[in-house]
């Protein structure tokens, strides 16, 4: 399948395509991503200080922002800008490698339950009921604070493993759809492999709810990352993530209010650019493909 | 209908089940337990916390510390926290109500301002009030729980001290007021938490609303509403409206985990002292039976939200039975 | 959320009229000029304590945090009271409590102690001499399993001769004998508590119901809201000059501070740097320095956390824990915390200790003379900067506790630190939990300890000898120097305080120069008063020793003062 072809059984008939980029919150979010990645990407080049330099403990520490350090520094006498474009690199990282790792994870998942059927699926799927039924939030407390801080990795894994639920049970029901139809019987019958069948006839069909899934799901990511770093159970330090620049502060809202409102604007433009294109896409699906509006599970995922 | 609700009840109990079950599991299996952060302090002996442990059963092997706990949690017997020194039943007894206060009424609040504001959007779907509404809502949507409720503390409890920043009730003087003083002091502690969870929640909530909306809107007997003269905001509330509210009891149930999690936030920003500040402190505690308790309860609650939800839907629609 | 716990802490200190002016002169807001003392028309009035913990027993010889401590100090009563020079050697300065009098047998073996005959319980009862024994044998039971016990080990037992006296015997005659059961028993009500078995007292409810003799009765209890304590007017030491202490309680420091500020709670224990520009505009609030045992030092692991029993492949070597010393500006990283508040450490023991000197000779802070030491112990850099010696890279982490703001503040700065003589570290924040089991188990690398030691010289000795290695002991960074040790038994041993200081002395000196630590700081104790409440002198070891006399104005009282000790509404 050449890459073409593939955007169009994603997105659809050419229709889609031009919905989505007419509407108005597709350009916003992706002028707003563009900034954010560009600047992440860039992070060495543009930001002026070692994000984790420490300037001058006695004179530099907590300084409001001037001239030299436009955002301020923080209470180390880092440099806050400096920190907030390494941060996005690490907010974005997380987010991205933990959506694209939950969506194979749900989809594998998913796809087992459907194919196989039976106990292995009952099993599944009441393990993933039981698993939509607790607060993320609370597992990712649970785990983050019973085992300390967390790595890069660790943490990319443990928002990964709290985030593939939704997906699988969508692939799952897909492929329990698709099992019964004809043309599956008779590829089945012609011996295609079920890696076959799901690659070629489920995953296309779950293409558009798996893509909305996951541009909300970045959303999310980062901003559970943001509520463990507030925690002080985030990143370790002295890494910078958005999250963590906030803590920094956390202690001290009222006098250094810099500390909290820039990473907080940043985080708040970022996932309101994630959470944009996720409707935009939503939209302009055909509408009878995608789970509605209200699908409980993307609220429980929340 | 019975089978089917006896079918979806045990499923609940079966999810309640293996939450717990995995809850015990990571809680024992980390770092630390509770005597080690109850007893430390110079000069207590390795002899007297194994003592406590003893005492307490914690020596014993995982298997039989948790088919002992699964009989107790079975008979309601919910065990000792370690941290507040007392039966778990009562600490939560002190704490549930106020969690259900503060999540009860940012329900209802929410509820009706994101039904309202999904009507007001959906009167011309695609129109400008309806952007309008769905940016605000979507930025909303995107605000981390605990900034907002961090923006809310400062701007009307520190730079413009309106409202108490922190607790239930105002100490000590809360007691000698007249019974409408009590009621006042009382509500004004609410406002802050309240409206912070209720804006977090109409977020989410009218964004379903709304689509839920948009979709009976278009529907035969709508348009013959109107075409019968009957004005749109009448046509919504009486038709539309009783389509969609089903979705919206389905959200309610479905909703709960979010909220929870959000109360946490909340709760920790404005030191209300209920569920969820109890479970994060039990956790710094490795207070084990409040952990597990904790979050039993959370599943319970989540579960028979669930269950209502499904029922709910069960009696609008028979076709769901069968499935 | 997480409890804000001091809890490696609260052990105290001595406080003397001198060591409070040491502290005044670090600078905080000035302390006004008071009234000497209360006049009878100055009975009366609420103060409110805000605490960012809950606390949880309240029984004498079960209580863990600082403010079951304060809770508990203030509900029951001692023998005898520790006077305020601190002194812990024989009954120098020692007053009467429970106990009118006592008398030394001649080999010292046991003392008579006469109980007050006014004294009584809360309940009405009188105190007798068999609630003394009882409480020390309650204290000695294993089935009760009181942290508290190893202090009483050289009590033997105490008999009853009659009903108001009690006889002590001790095992051997040391010089910290009479210290070691005074003031580490309260007595409690046997007739209260004497029907639960010792075991159960843990989970019995009996054990929250805060009957003492002391001069404050326990009035309501509500978890998340408050505890009250009520004055105890027919006290046999006298109403204490307030109606009520009402400890306002919240699970979080920023929201119990908030208190202070808003007028909502009159005290506060311990502010952070950050909240003093705020207290010295507030008009209504001053603040009230006192001094304490707690400092805090980075411990070194002597031995491998990875392999119990074998040395620390880093920290095993005295020249890097020297190299690791000298990289660290402690002076900066002070200012950069606490600005002008805080002190630095001065070594292995907190400045209020009676055996403390402060002008004992320190590393100096010498990045390039650092570098140089690690350079000559054989860790050279690698092409990323990084030292390592023998494919052992210069690596380790650094454990501290979310809760504490200054120690993960701290972490950070050393963390930078380090890195600039080529030293990797990590820093481990873990909840309070997971430090302590690192602490107990010896499982890091380095930790940030804050502790408080016993106000007495065998506090020292509970952290430093070898006898206090092991699970049991608080020798964190399992420091071995067989000089120090004899150092630390002869100061132990001293009945003559000049010799107990002169020996611990060298010990420290010694210390000092192996680094099993680096002395960070003493970080300012400081609470937020409202100015309304005169206090009196403030004990290092347990600033609350004076509550029951702390008063307000008849002139200067606002609502809640005039609430009286009238009960409150049903609800």
């Amino acid at each position: 399948m050449n890459p073409s072809a593939a955007l169009a059984s994603i997105l659809g008939p050419r229709r889609t395509l031009s919905r989505l980029l007419h509407d108005s919150r597709t350009r916003i979010a992706l002028v707003v991503l563009l900034i954010v990645a560009l600047s992440a990407v860039f992070a060495p080049l543009l930001a002026p200080y070692d994000p984790t330099v420490q300037l001058d403990i006695v004179r530099l520490p907590s300084q409001p922002p001037s001239f030299a350090h436009p955002l301020g520094t923080d209470p180390y006498s880092r440099d806050v800008l400096s920190r907030l474009l390494y941060g996005g690199r690490i907010s974005l990282a997380v987010g991205l490698g933990a959506v694209l790792l939950a969506m194979s994870f749900g989809i594998a998942i998913g796809a087992v339950a459907g194919f196989i059927g039976g106990a292995v699926d009952a099993v599944l799927m009441r393990f993933v009921d039981a698993a939509l039924s607790i607060p993320r939030l609370l597992v990712l407390i649970l785990v983050a604070s019973l085992w300390g801080s967390l790595g890069l990795v660790p943490l990319t894994l443990l928002m990964a493993g709290t985030g593939w639920f939704a997906v699988s049970r969508l692939v799952r029901a897909e492929t329990l759809a698709l099992r019964e139809r004809e043309f599956i019987v008779a590829a089945r019958a012609l011996g295609a492999s079920p890696m076959r069948i799901l690659v070629r006839h489920v995953l296309p069909n779950v293409a558009a709810p798996a893509l909305v899934a996951a541009a909300l799901g970045i959303a999310n990511v980062i901003l559970l990352e943001a509520g463990l770093s507030y925690l002080g159970i985030g990143v370790r330090p002295p890494t910078a993530s958005w999250g963590a620049i906030i803590q920094d502060g956390a202690e001290r809202v009222s006098d250094l209010w810099w500390l909290t409102l820039f990473p907080g604007l940043a985080i708040l433009v970022t996932v309101f650019a994630c959470n944009a294109l996720g409707d935009a896409l939503r939209d302009a699906f055909d509408p009878r493909q995608l789970p509605r509006g209200n699908d409980p599970t993307f609220a429980a995922e929340a | 209908m019975r089978r089917f609700f006896a079918g979806r009840l045990a499923q609940a109990v079966i999810v309640v089940f293996l939450v717990t079950t995995i809850t015990f599991l990571l809680v024992h299996l980390a770092p630390g337990d509770p005597i080690s952060v109850a007893l430390d302090k110079p000069g207590v002996t390795e002899a007297v916390r194994q003592q406590w442990r003893e005492a307490f059963g914690l020596d014993r092997p995982l298997g039989e510390q948790y088919l002992r706990w699964l009989g107790n949690a079975a008979r309601g017997e919910l065990g000792w926290s370690f941290s507040f020194r007392r039966p778990v039943r009562d600490v939560i007894a002190d704490a549930l109500p106020r969690t259900l206060l503060l999540v009860g009424l940012s329900m209802v609040f929410s509820f009706a301002l994101g039904i309202v504001v999904a009507v007001l959007q959906t009167e011309r779907p695609g129109g400008r009030r309806d952007r309008w509404f769905g940016r605000i809502l979507l930025l909303l949507y995107s605000v981390p729980d605990f900034w907002l409720a961090l923006v809310v503390l400062l701007l009307f409890a520190y730079r413009l001290p309106i409202f108490p920043p922190s607790g239930i009730v105002a100490p000590v003087v809360h007691d000698y007021m007249s019974f409408s003083g009590r009621l006042i002091d009382r509500l004004l502690h609410l406002v802050l938490p309240v409206t912070t969870l209720t804006l977090l929640a109409t977020a989410a909530i009218s964004r379903h609303q709304r689509s839920a909306l948009a979709e009976v809107m278009p529907s035969d007997w709508m348009r013959t509403a109107i075409a019968k003269g009957v004005s749109h905001r009448r046509a919504v509330r009486r038709h539309a409206l009783r389509n969609a509210l089903l979705p919206s009891i389905t959200l309610a149930g479905l909703y709960l985990p979010a909220l929870a999690a959000g109360a946490l936030f909340v709760e920790k920003v404005y030191s209300w002292p209920g569920m969820g500040l109890l479970a994060a402190n039990a956790i710094v505690a490795r207070d084990y039976p409040l952990i597990t308790a904790s979050v039993l309860i959370t599943s319970i609650a989540v579960a028979l939200g669930a269950l209502l939800a499904d029922v709910a839907a069960a009696a609008a629609d028979p076709r769901i039975r069968v499935s | 959320m997480l409890r804000t716990s001091r809890r490696f802490s609260f052990r105290a200190t001595r406080s003397t009229s001198a060591a409070i002016a040491g502290v005044l002169l670090v600078g905080c807001t000035e302390v006004k000029e008071q009234p000497k003392s209360a006049g009878p028309a100055d009975v009366g009035g609420t103060m409110v304590v805000a605490t960012p913990a809950e606390p949880g027993s309240i029984l004498p010889g079960l209580y863990s945090t600082s403010i079951e401590r304060q809770v508990t100090d203030l509900l029951f009563d001692r023998l005898a009271e520790i006077g305020d020079g601190l002194n812990s050697i024989g009954d120098k300065g020692f007053k009467p409590q429970l106990a009118t009098r006592w008398e030394w047998s001649p080999d010292s073996l046991s003392i008579v102690f006469h109980l007050d005959p006014r004294a009584r319980w809360h309940d009405g009862q009188p105190v007798r001499a068999t609630d003394v024994r009882y409480s020390v044998n309650l204290i000695k039971d294993p089935a009760f399993g009181s942290p508290m016990a190893s202090s009483t080990t050289n009590v033997d037992s105490v008999s009853v001769r009659d009903s108001l006296t009690a006889v002590a015997h001790f095992k051997r005659h040391t010089p910290e004998q009479f210290f070691d059961l005074v003031y580490q028993v309260s007595i409690v009500p046997e007739h209260i508590l004497g029907n639960t078995p010792p075991a159960q007292l843990k989970t019995a409810e009996v054990a929250r119901r805060g009957i003492g003799s002391g001069r404050f009765r326990l009035g309501k209890w509500e978890q998340g809201k408050s505890l009250e304590l009520v004055a105890d007017t027919l006290n046999y030491r006298g109403r204490p000059k307030l109606d009520r202490i009402v400890y306002s309680l919240s699970l979080d420091f920023n929201s119990a501070v908030a208190r202070l500020f808003t007028g909502d709670a009159d005290f506060f224990e311990q502010l952070r740097p950050e909240n003093m520009a705020k207290l010295a505009t507030d008009t209504a609030l001053r603040a009230l320095p006192y001094p304490s045992l707690q400092h805090t030092f980075l411990a070194l692991n002597t031995i491998d956390p990875a392999h119990p029993g074998q040395p620390n492949p880093i920290f095993a070597d005295r020249a890097v824990r020297r190299a690791l010393t000298m990289a660290v500006d402690r002076a900066g990283m002070l200012r950069n915390v606490f600005g002008v508040m805080a002190h630095p450490s001065y070594g292995p023991f907190p400045r209020f200790l009676g055996v403390a000197d402060t002008t004992l000779p320190q590393l100096p802070y010498d990045t390039v003379k650092a570098r140089a030491l690690l350079d000559s112990a054989g860790w050279t850099p690698g092409p990323d900067g990084v030292r390592s010696k023998n494919g052992q890279r210069l690596e380790f982490g650094i454990t501290t506790t979310v809760s504490s703001a200054s120690r993960k503040q701290y972490s950070v700065l050393l963390q930078e630190a380090f890195k600039r003589v080529g030293a990797v570290a990590t820093v481990d924040a873990v909840d309070f939990a997971g430090a302590a089991a690192k602490l107990q188990g010896r499982s890091f690398q380095t930790v940030l300890v804050t502790f408080a030691p016993d106000p007495n010289v065998s506090g020292v000795r509970q952290a430093w000898s070898s006898a206090a290695l092991g699970k049991d002991g608080l020798n964190y960074p399992s420091y071995v120097n067989p000089t120090v040790d004899a150092l630390l038994d002869s100061a132990t041993l001293a009945f003559d305080p000049a010799r107990a200081r002169a020996y611990s002395r060298r010990a420290f000196e010694i210390i000092i120069e192996d680094a099993p630590g680096i002395w960070l700081y003493e970080a300012p104790t400081v609470a937020g008063i409202h100015k309304r409440i005169h206090t009196t002198g403030l004990r290092a070891d347990e600033y609350w020793a004076g509550m029951a006399d702390w008063w307000i104005p008849a002139s200067e009282r606002t609502a809640r003062d005039r609430i009286g000790l009238r009960p409150a509404a049903t609800p």
